[in-house]
């Protein structure tokens, strides 16, 4: 130890770094080999502070260790004299992770015996201000330095980066003098606006700008070998270059859920994810459905999946399973057993049960024998659970020897009664991805403990190995979403079915009457960030409303009706009363609604004793009627038994000539009978699974009011020909789609959002 | 206490009954349970399994999956077997028959069980045309990979058209795989027991005939899988080896020093057998060296080593000719078993004493003698003794027996004595004689050379050898190849036409010895075969196309079967299988000679309609090779090597 110590402080660490470099066993050994085999270039001498602050610099950030030694050479060598040139021939060995490499190319590419003059420097930069000078002048210390700092940089690829800057500075100062008060104040003000900008700039972006090109930090068909972690065996550069004649370099990506269950919003980025990178930069997108366990599957979950991935405005490539490849992964299974990477294994799964689990006694029988009772098993020999097939690897999280087989007596619903062995998630996803030549495999961040064993595998069985890519899952507050949960909630009759309007997934979502498009511009505004997102359900109402502002036609609905008779009706006013379809742009069309002496207004639009800041009708202020042209005072109100008021009579004026009132209110005249649902969230915590919020259970948090019913609501004739998820926005009341319950007799509106986030003001 | 303790159990009991009682009177109280779903799933669960089981099971046999040949034949029986069950549910084991057809017309198999059906079915009272069964069957018929087409012709032939693509698929497997045999269900051992010819005598065409046939029945059974035991159950036992010790202590009085010259055994024989008919002296000797013999005395035993071996080295000189590999377990092996098997008989009661000791099997004509009058045993004794080693020690599942048919009653009888006693259960063990027909000269007559001798064996082969030799230089052959392959030509030729010639005719039937049929190059025989795959093997070697590049076509390209006689010729190479499995049932290996020839001509049929390998009329240089023929050129010559091996034919690389 402390011979590696002196070692470290001997190349110019100090005493601290060397002591923390030693901590880290992988750095601290790549290190002292980097330094030995420097030394064995020009002795211990040669190697000084700045040679070994290169090679400290070399061997962290170093991923591949064959090519230590012939870095740590063009160090001492002094041909990799800048962090600069360092990063370069790092860059290099990364793409180039084949024997031999070619040392013009490197050279070339990492500028080896380049070398700046100072003049060259000073030329150049001159040159440089004279080209902005004007621009300079102008702005001062406004002008955006970081500009200049990189045309320098470009005409200067070699040059040390802080000489550069110091002769950027100096000139600079030189032509604009130093920095008075107006510049320091200025620039503090400029800079907020930045801030601002920047922080909100990913959100306006659309989706597909955000997953166009390099804005991911995605690798490039064909360069799988330059991602991180990515495991570079000697048939990759040859099963890559297979893989691109195949592709022709196109991107493909695939959309894999397993169909034993509905999707929800937590699929819809994967989906957005998946088809939509594809789609931004010109690839295909392959709709996988992972039907790998026949317990789990049903037919109408298929048709169901591919339902939604459409309804998003997304067309698969082409729709695949897992299962077209059974034959292919069992042959791919007995060449791993023969390669000696997998062995059958007779472990209960009890055994195998938590972390800690026992090593399999069998680990180590011959492939041979395994290889007769893998046969034995796809046979029928055994029983259920009395053999698995396993993986030797272990896995990230320490999992042992994944399984990749095994036995299910269960007829699949596309092999039929063919396989009683069926293959695992670890074992096929990858192998799926390999066969359809995925160049990007996309998942949510759960995964990353298996990446690992994605490479392996493929690696193992010296096939095209894609590369996994994790981004963070979406969740949303106020609901659950998973499988089981939901149908608790269908069998306690809490909702009415997998599609209730109340819950998240994404049939529900649409007979809400939730357009697509909302629910894709959500899926971007939330970002395709790697992190985790945790959201509330407010951003993708906002988005809804967004959508449905520029598309739902308006009508008018009144949900608590108050009969209304007009006295004075002239004789031969009109009897129809033409409504702009988009009232913010009338060239959008319009529609005819009947105007008679009798109308309905909501009960809320009038009160019998006014209170301050009530806007609308009371006996003593008039309203006016939106789009009629009326203005209505106030004459009588007929009460019930009860004292209700049951309704009102009313005189009438042309808002032409009678005063502005100070509000306008919306009616119906011969309507529509209709019912009309409205949903409120349906938990009343934002984690409804959270224990330690609900301690009983998410059962015990279901919202009393979350769905209430108005069967006796007045609409409208203009939505009378509405086909089922047609939405409008009732005036005043909020957005609302078609019901696909609806009969001609019956017309059932949805509540799809309110107008507002807030409906609670008057 | 103890009486108390009992009580209370007892009431435990009866409230546990009554309690049942109760729940059983109120059926409401029975509910579905929970355990009633387990176990319904538990039984679909097992029901799967049971099918993954059986198709299994079909695979073993059918071997998709393995390397193993498939019987087409067996294939289709189980198809129409399967159909036939479900078109007469009436009957109980319906007849299935299916065979291949030899003219293209009729199809590519035929399945003929609709009259038999028919019959069966008029016996029951139920009148039915065959036309309509056959109708019937194929409405059953279940989906396969195999069966392309079916057509019922005349009064209920059914004709099968194969699919191409299967047949196609099973040559490239075959190309892949090499010839190897149909699955076994479990490693069987078998007994061949073969050549036996007697100590001091010469070999004659009668051991000639024995020796081949069990060889070639060895060879299947080991390409088979089978375990197998040749045995040559030589004749050295018996009182000609007392008169044969006694001239021998006087011609060669320091013969347990020094090893006797003998020379001519036959002449021997014949001097001391003189001996025995005229001196009395001698043959009072004679007896008491058989005494001695038998108590084991360790200089007579000595002797009696002495004369074997001089048979041993004239027979092995046949052996190695005929490339014959065979272990001696002569009678002398099984002497001291005999008095054990006479006790067992004698102590079941099944023996009948009048001086000599006689059995009586029910059924058969004669009784075998196991004890003579002067206490001395019999063939029937030996054989007995020797069947039930072969049972009980060696275990064999099936025991043959390769003689002349002259002794077929004697083991009738032996084997039924012994299943009599309950030795074998012939469901379980097979015991078989395979006997043949005598040789016979060109006359018709019984073979024997001019003088009116029997011909000895190893003037024969040498006779045979020349006579090759002749032809070789008829045909000019001396001169195309060196010393060395032209000998080797000469042996291949020469004993293979010899093995052929008998192989090819149905052993039960006797055979006439002529080298100028076997040695003919046209027709069934051994010199046309050889020939014809000779210029089979030089059709890839005359176009440079190497076993690698046959091997990786084998894997890469299909087997196009397009041209009727490539699909003809396809058809044929895969009934080797089939093939195989009737000479297993039957034993008569002139089925394969047979074939082999059907599969050459097929072939010389298949070269003359379709261009292997096109080449410039001018140049003679390679223009264009078919690389799907070279393919079926390929699976032929394996088929046909794998003939030639079984057959015990050494086939050479030049003639």
């Amino acid at each position: 130890m402390a011979d590696t110590l002196t070692l470290f402080t001997s190349i110019g660490l100090s005493e601290q770094k060397a002591k923390e470099t030693l901590k880290n066993e992988a750095l601290s050994s790549a290190l002292k080999d980097a330094i030995i085999q420097a030394r064995r270039t020009c002795g211990a001498s040669g190697v000084d502070k700045a040679i070994g602050t290169l090679l400290y610099s070399m061997a962290s950030r170093l991923k591949d260790p064959k090519r230590l030694a012939f870095l740590s050479d063009g160090i001492v060598q002094c041909k990799i004299c800048t962090e600069l040139q360092l990063a370069a021939a790092l860059e290099f060995v990364k793409s180039h992770p084949q024997d031999p490499i070619n040392q013009g190319e490197f050279d070339e590419a990492c500028g080896v015996g380049v070398a700046i003059t100072p003049e060259q420097i000073e030329e150049a930069v001159e040159s440089l201000i004279k080209k902005h000078k004007e621009q300079l002048l102008k702005e001062r210390y406004h002008f955006n330095m970081g500009l200049l700092m990189g045309e320098a940089r470009s005409a200067l690829k070699w040059a040390d980066g802080k000489v550069v800057k110091n002769e950027v500075d100096l000139q600079v100062l030189h032509l604009l003098g130093p920095k008075t008060e107006a510049d320091l104040e200025k620039k503090v003000k400029v800079a907020r606006v930045h801030l601002f900008k920047r922080k909100r700039s990913p959100a306006k972006q659309s989706l597909m700008e955000q997953l166009r090109g390099e804005a991911l930090k995605f690798h490039k068909p064909g360069e799988n070998y330059k991602t991180e972690g990515y495991v570079v065996t000697p048939n990759t550069m040859d099963l890559l270059k297979k893989h691109m004649e195949l592709t022709g370099g196109q991107i493909r990506s695939r959309f894999p859920p397993e169909p034993n269950g509905i999707l929800h919003i937590g699929h819809a980025k994967a989906i957005n994810f998946n088809f939509g990178f594809a789609k931004a930069n010109n690839g295909i997108c392959f709709l996988r459905y992972d039907d790998t366990n026949p317990e789990k599957e049903e037919e109408k979950y298929f048709t169901a999946i591919r339902d939604m991935v459409e309804w998003l405005g997304y067309e698969p490539f082409a729709v695949t399973h897992a299962s077209d490849n059974f034959q292919q992964l069992y042959d791919l299974a007995v060449d791993l057993v023969r390669r000696g990477h997998a062995f059958v294994c007779h472990q209960k799964g009890e055994e195998l049960k938590g972390h800690n689990a026992p090593p399999s006694p069998w680990r180590d029988r011959p492939a041979e024998e395994s290889l007769v009772l893998f046969d034995r098993m796809k046979k029928g020999l055994f029983a259920e659970g009395e053999a698995t097939l396993r993986m030797k690897m272990v896995m990230e999280d320490g999992k042992l020897d994944p399984v990749a087989y095994r036995i299910k007596y269960t007829p699949h619903h596309r092999t039929g009664d063919e396989w009683c062995i069926y293959p695992t998630y670890d074992y096929t996803h990858c192998l799926c991805d390999s066969i359809e030549n995925i160049t990007h495999s996309l998942c949510t961040k759960e995964f990353q403990a298996r990446r690992s064993s994605y490479f392996w595998l493929c690696n193992a069985l010296d096939v095209y190995c894609p590369v996994q890519w994790e981004y963070g899952r979406l969740n949303l507050t106020y609901t659950v979403v998973s499988k089981r949960k939901i149908i608790k909630l269908v069998e306690t009759g809490v909702v009415r079915d997998w599609d209730d309007p109340r819950l998240f997934t994404l049939t529900a979502l649409r007979r809400r009457g939730f357009p697509p498009e909302a629910i894709n511009n959500f899926c971007a505004r939330v970002g395709v960030t790697v992190s985790q997102t945790t959201t509330e359900p407010h951003l993708l109402e906002a988005c809804v409303r967004d959508v449905l502002n520029d598309t739902a036609p308006r009508a008018m609905a009144v949900l608590q009706p108050l009969r209304v008779t007009i006295a004075n009706l002239p004789e031969g006013s009109k009897s129809d009363v033409r409504v702009p379809d988009f009232p913010a742009n009338e060239a959008k069309g319009s529609h005819a609604v009947p105007f008679s002496s009798t109308i309905f207004i909501e009960q809320s639009d009038f009160r019998e004793v006014m209170e301050k800041g009530y806007k609308r009708l009371t006996p003593d202020q008039p309203v006016g009627l939106r789009h009629a042209g009326y203005v209505i005072s106030f004459q009588k109100v007929i009460k019930d038994a009860q004292g209700k008021v049951v309704e009102l009579e009313v005189t009438c004026c042309s808002s032409e000539t009678a005063e502005k009132p100070k509000a306008f209110i919306h009616w119906v005249s011969q309507p529509l009978t209709c019912e009309v649902r409205l949903y409120e969230r349906l938990f009343l915590h934002k984690h409804p699974e959270d224990q330690s919020v609900v301690p009983n259970g998410f059962l015990s948090d279901i919202n009393p009011d979350s769905l209430h019913v108005i069967s006796g609501a007045l609409v409208d004739t203009s939505v009378k020909r509405a086909k089922a998820l047609d939405r409008f926005q009732f005036e005043r009341v909020g957005y609302f789609s078609l019901d696909p319950d609806s009969t001609a007799d019956k017309l059932i509106f949805n509540r799809t959002v309110t107008l507002k986030e807030d409906p609670g003001k008057i | 206490k103890p009486s108390l303790v009992a009580k209370c159990i007892d009431e435990q009991e009866i409230r546990s009954l009554s309690a049942e009682i109760e729940s059983l009177k109120n059926p409401q109280s029975l509910s579905p349970s929970q355990r009633l779903d387990e176990l319904r799933d538990e039984n679909t669960k097992l029901k799967y399994r049971l099918n993954i089981l059986k198709r299994s099971l079909q695979g073993g046999r059918t071997a998709d999956c393995c390397k193993s040949m498939t019987n087409i034949n067996q294939r289709l029986q189980e198809v129409f077997g399967e159909a036939i069950r479900a078109a007469c549910p009436e009957l109980d084991d319906p007849p299935v028959s299916v065979a291949a057809n030899q003219q293209a017309k009729f199809g590519d198999y035929q399945c003929n069980s609709a009259m038999a059906l028919a019959q069966m079915l008029k016996a029951q009272g139920v009148k039915i045309n065959p036309r309509e069964i056959a109708e019937k069957i194929i409405q059953n018929l279940a989906d396969n990979d195999l069966v392309q087409k079916t057509e019922i012709a005349g009064p209920g032939f059914i004709n099968i058209q194969l699919k191409r693509p299967f047949v196609s698929k099973l040559l490239s497997k075959l190309l892949i795989n090499g010839v190897q045999p149909p699955p076994l269900d479990s490693r069987k051992r078998v007994v061949v027991d073969f050549s036996s010819p007697n100590i001091a005598k010469e070999m004659h065409v009668g051991h000639l005939r024995s020796t081949i046939i069990g060889e070639s029945m060895s060879r299947l059974f080991e390409f088979l899988g089978y375990d197998v035991v040749r045995l040559n159950h030589v004749g050295d036992w018996g009182t000609q080896f007392g008169m044969l010790i006694a001239h021998l202590q006087d011609k060669f009085p320091d013969y347990l020093t020094s090893s006797p010259p003998i020379s001519d055994l036959q002449a021997f024989y014949k001097e001391s057998k003189k001996r025995f008919d005229e001196e009395e002296d001698f043959k009072k000797r004679a007896y008491q060296c058989v005494v001695r013999l038998q108590s084991k005395e360790p200089n007579f035993i000595k002797a009696w080593n002495l004369i074997c071996d001089v048979s041993r080295r004239e027979f092995q000189k046949v052996y190695d000719c005929l490339d014959i590999k065979i272990v001696e377990r002569g009678e002398s092996y099984y002497q001291d078993m005999m008095t054990k098997v006479v006790k067992e008989f004698d102590e079941r009661g099944q023996c009948l004493d009048e001086g000599r000791k006689i059995v009586f099997v029910p059924g058969q004509p004669i009784p075998l003698t196991i004890v003579k009058s002067d206490g001395g045993y019999t063939y029937d004794t030996s054989d007995l003794a020797a069947l039930h080693q072969r049972i009980f020690v060696e275990k064999a599942d099936m025991i043959i027996y390769v003689t002349d048919s002259g002794q077929a009653t004697h083991f009738q009888v032996v084997f039924a004595a012994a299943r009599m006693i309950g030795w074998y259960n012939p469901q379980v063990t097979r015991v078989e004689h395979a006997g043949f027909g005598v040789v016979l000269g060109e006359d018709k007559k019984k073979f024997k050379t001019r003088s009116g001798e029997t011909v000895r064996l190893m003037d024969l082969l040498e006779e045979g050898l020349k006579r090759s030799m002749d032809k070789l230089k008829e045909k000019e052959r001396d001169k195309v190849l060196t010393p060395e392959e032209l000998t080797k030509a000469q042996r291949s030729v020469a004993f293979g036409c010899i093995k052929y010639a008998d192989l090819s005719h149905n052993r039960i039937n006797d055979y006439v010895f002529s080298f100028d049929k076997m040695l003919d190059d046209r027709g069934n025989t051994a010199a046309y075969l050889l020939y014809a795959f000779t210029r089979i093997r030089s059709i890839a070697r005359l176009a440079n196309i190497g076993k690698a590049t046959l091997r990786k076509a084998a894997e890469t390209s299909e087997v196009l079967l397009d041209h009727e006689k490539e699909w003809k010729l396809g058809k044929c190479i895969l009934r080797f299988p089939e093939i195989l499995q009737k000479i297993l049932d039957d034993l008569l290996l002139h089925t394969l000679s047979d074939y082999l020839y059907e599969l050459a001509t097929t072939f010389t049929e298949f070269y003359d309609n379709c261009y292997c390998v096109e080449k410039d009329r001018q140049t003679g240089e390679v223009v264009k090779v078919n690389m799907w023929r070279m393919l079926l050129c390929e699976a032929t010559a394996a088929i046909m090597a794998k003939c030639f091996d079984i057959l015990g034919i050494n086939p050479v690389g030049r003639m």
